[in-house]
């Protein structure tokens, strides 16, 4: 591995992409080799501390198995290294093919977490459109994208990370901040320092929850039924901001006659929490509002009722006065840079995105389409098929649901193009591998919404062999015919230079700004002087767009599927995918200090239940639900970490894939995405081994 | 002297400082190697937090009976010379806190240094519950937060009267 770095000694600042918070680090050089990672001073995310991931960053960039010369695959199934012209000139000529013979549409691209979102990502969705392609896809599709259509669609926009520093009461949602947010944390404990009230609800207990005020089990998937609950108890108790309700929404008389039902004692048997707990919750809120802080993790959105519960949250913010509060929803402003993507200039014609027909909300907002309807589209069961598909950075493989369906879904493609760091199991399909810069390779943009701030990361180091991502896209795109008019920028600073350029900031201004730039001060109260975002410029309790779509107007329970169909065949309730504070999603397993602290895959379980199954901690079991199962070690849990009959698994090993288990066709009819958080299940004792006689003493 | 020390109620248990902390020896994150422990206690639902204090008079110093254990002159650490350490334990049965343990590798005692005065615990603690000061700074936090209780317990108070 040939390194070139960017100075031969000192320290460069920039920001840490080993998860997706982007701290502010100092990166070490000394002869020409990274040395250390250290957290930078000064930034508004990370306040001069970072997380262990930032150090072993360093661990990422120099390890022996990343891919670092293209790889093509063999009749034999095993992989040859082949030079980049050639591997460029081989994928281009096989996209040409495919666009002559069956249509532009038949391609799509797939942004993935691993090399980031944002700037990344507007490479990917220009490339496509470029191309032709309508089809779009991205990680977001299980993941993110829930939350964000149902602020969406209640508000208009979406702030993810409020002043939690400045609320009088904060509730998360099925969320472990210390884990998957981590600057949260800071926050967090300067707001009870302050005296700030604390609730948190989750089907697991994380360790945090030993701080709140109120700490609920509910049955996963239930989250909604407490949302209308605490609706209900504002509005009978009249303890609601009404002038927000008359002046800035609408659809509040249909809410507040729905709401009726969701009576504490009805709330009880809904979620499993005590109705009195449900009313204690309620008092918490009128005592504090309105300067409340609610956060729904990614624990809301794996169901198919969680948009609707994330919209029954995002009332409740609302009607607590909430709105344009430094703690509560407000809305950051954009620089005002110009956007790599083109889908707004530009109508679709042709051929529908994938998933647009079943899930329009899902394109019609976030403009991409859904990963786990373009299964069925490779296997030839969608209007046309998908017979390429370039992936960078994504591992379907192990984290899109029904595992099955997708591995054979990409082995039947005509081209497979993964660029990765490691041979990933979805890299282990394609037709081409190419190697992926990691984020020291590249010069980008990073905005921060909650600070109003922009920061440059900066290219700490050039890796012989390894093109960044731009470099890929630019040059796939000059062989393709459409390189000069989509990608004519010869480098990345070019590019930001571009980006910048209606702003009158500089790319070396922002060098010179490691602390980030902010590029306009927030104003909160927007909504008081402007319209929000939403169709009707109003807060959206009710929503004529989503009922013209034949969806829930307002934003309805459903008891989630476990609730609904009882089957004796699966007793328990598996939830997939809570955090774990070193790995992130499916990537840095392959770091040998991050392993040493999760070394292998456990299946979560409460004692009682693994007394009753006689399973003793450590123990192998089989884990079977209606899509496939998991060999798995158990892991017995503390009585009060976990509700009784519910186990969890987390979702991104490699060689434990617990999405042999989840569903792809369970789908939330607003977002599409699969159930992830709530799968029947069953788990069986393994038998145990035939002891082997012998003779020694 | 500044010392390492921890404002408990800001620690929400991410583990973050023993898996740095372990590092700095070991070059891995096991647990076991590390100077700095995170406690939980789910039965209580509690979290405490605890490295060696850096005594004034320090146990283990006195007691190590080969001079292994010195005073570090920069940082005041009591730091453990792993040349001259034979592995005795004493001073593991004598400190009172239970801040010194085994390598199992290196087969001597281990002990918090304070990274010569760059403590990668508190440069990873994102909750800013670890500080590296002067402990009399942690008397100062505390008294603040005292007085900010007070504030509100009276606040609460006045507006009681007042409904």
């Amino acid at each position: 591995m040939k390194v070139r770095t960017v100075i031969p000694d000192g320290v460069v600042p920039t920001l840490c992409r080993m998860c997706d918070t982007r701290c502010a680090i100092n990166v070490h050089i000394k002869d020409g080799v990274i040395t250390e990672i250290t957290p930078f001073g000064g930034h508004p995310v990370n306040h001069g501390r970072m997380c262990p991931r930032g150090g072993a960053a360093i661990d990422l960039f120099y390890h022996p198995d990343r891919i670092l010369r293209p790889l093509k695959r063999k009749d034999d199934g095993s992989f040859a290294e082949i030079s980049y012209e050639q591997v460029l000139d081989e994928i281009s000529t096989k996209l040409k093919t495919l666009k002559t013979e069956h249509g532009a549409h038949t391609v799509g691209a797939w942004k993935g977490e691993g090399i980031g979102f944002y700037q990344q990502e507007g490479y990917v969705r220009r490339f496509v459109r470029a191309f032709g392609s309508p089809n779009y896809f991205s990680n977001d599709s299980a993941c993110f994208n829930g939350r964000y259509l149902g602020y969406h669609l209640v508000c208009g926009f979406w702030n993810a990370f409020p002043e939690f520093d400045r609320a009088k009461l904060i509730l998360l949602f099925g969320t472990n901040p210390p884990m998957c947010h981590p600057p949260f944390m800071r926050e967090l404990a300067d707001a009870r320092q302050n005296g700030a009230k604390l609730v948190v609800i989750d089907p697991r207990l994380n360790p945090m929850a030993c701080y709140a005020d109120i700490f609920a089990q509910p049955y996963p998937g239930t989250d909604g039924a407490l949302g209308w609950g605490l609706i209900n108890y504002l509005i009978q108790s009249k303890n609601y901001d009404s002038e927000l309700v008359e002046q800035y929404a609408i659809g509040f008389e249909k809410i507040a006659a729905y709401a009726a039902q969701f009576t504490p004692q009805y709330v009880q048997e809904q979620s499993g929490i005590y109705a009195h707990v449900v009313e204690e919750i309620a008092q918490l809120i009128i005592k504090n509002r309105p300067d409340i802080s609610i956060f729904p993790g990614a624990g809301l959105e794996h169901h198919e009722n969680g948009v609707n519960s994330v919209r029954t949250l995002a009332i409740l913010s609302c009607l607590s006065g909430a709105l344009g509060r430094p703690c509560g929803l407000f809305r950051p402003e954009f620089m005002g840079i110009r956007e790599l993507t083109f889908d707004r200039e530009q109508e679709l014609t042709g051929p529908k995105p994938i998933g647009a027909d079943k899930f329009p909300v899902l394109h019609d907002i976030r403009k991409e389409c859904h990963t786990m309807t373009a299964m069925n589209y490779m296997l030839g069961q969608g209007d046309y098929p998908l017979k390429g598909l370039i992936v960078t950075a994504a591992n379907p493989a192990v984290t899109n649901p029904n595992t099955t369906k997708v591995e054979k879904a990409l082995q039947s493609l005509d081209l497979l193009v993964v660029n990765d760091f490691f041979m990933t199991k979805t890299a282990r399909l394609a037709h081409y591998i190419l190697p992926a810069a990691t984020f020291l390779e590249r010069e980008e943009l990073h905005f921060f919404p909650k600070y109003q701030t922009v920061n440059i990361t900066r290219r700490i180091a050039t890796v012989d062999g390894v093109l960044d991502e731009y470099h890929l896209w630019h040059e796939l795109s000059q062989r393709l015919g459409f390189g000069d008019r989509y990608f004519p920028w010869k480098n990345e600073t070019e590019v930001n230079q571009w980006l910048l350029e209606p702003t009158g900031v500089t790319v070396e201004f922002l060098r010179d700004h490691p602390q980030g730039f902010v590029y306009k001060p927030i104003r909160y109260q927007k909504y008081l002087t402007e319209d929000l975002p939403t169709p009707t410029g109003k807060l959206e309790f009710a929503s004529e767009y989503l009922k013209l779509l034949g969806l829930d107007e307002i934003p309805e329970y459903t008891p989630p599927f476990h609730r609904r169909k009882s089957d004796n065949r699966f007793p328990f309730v598996l939830t997939t995918g809570a955090r774990k504070s070193l790995f992130y999603h499916s990537r840095h397993q392959n770091i040998p200090r991050f392993r040493n602290v999760h070394p292998e895959a456990e299946m979560e379980i409460h004692p009682e239940d693994a007394a009753r199954l006689q399973i003793t901690d450590r123990e192998e079991v089989r884990v079977i639900s209606e899509m496939g199962q998991l060999t798995i070690r158990a892991s017995i849990k503390h009585p009060t970490e976990l509700r009784r009959g519910v186990v969890e698994i987390y979702h991104g090993w490699e060689d434990w894939r617990v999405n042999f288990l989840t569903h792809d066709e369970i789908n939330d009819p607003i977002s599409g995405f699969p159930l992830l958080k709530a799968v029947p299940v069953r788990i069986e004792k393994l038998p145990a081994p035939i002891q082997a006689f012998t003779n020694t003493v | 002297m500044k010392v390492v020390f921890v404002e408990q109620d800001r620690c929400l248990a991410c583990r973050n400082c023993e898996r740095v902390c372990s590092f700095q020896d070991s070059r891995g994150f096991n647990r076991e190697d590390a100077n700095i422990w995170v406690h939980i206690d789910m039965d209580a639902r509690t979290i405490f937090t605890l490295t060696c204090q850096q005594c004034e008079i320090a146990v283990c110093l006195e007691v190590c009976p080969v001079g292994a254990i010195n005073r570090d002159l920069d940082t005041g650490a009591v730091t453990v010379d792993e040349t001259v350490c034979v592995g005795c334990k004493m001073c593991i049965n004598a400190c009172p806190f239970g801040c010194i343990h085994f390598d199992r590798a290196k087969r001597i005692v281990a002990k918090c240094n304070l990274c010569n005065g760059e403590p990668k615990c508190v440069q990873n603690c994102i909750s800013g519950a670890l500080h590296y000061s002067n402990i009399n700074d942690l008397a100062a936090i505390k008294r603040k937060k005292i007085d900010k209780a007070q504030v509100r317990a009276t606040q609460s108070q006045k507006v009681e009267k007042q409904l």
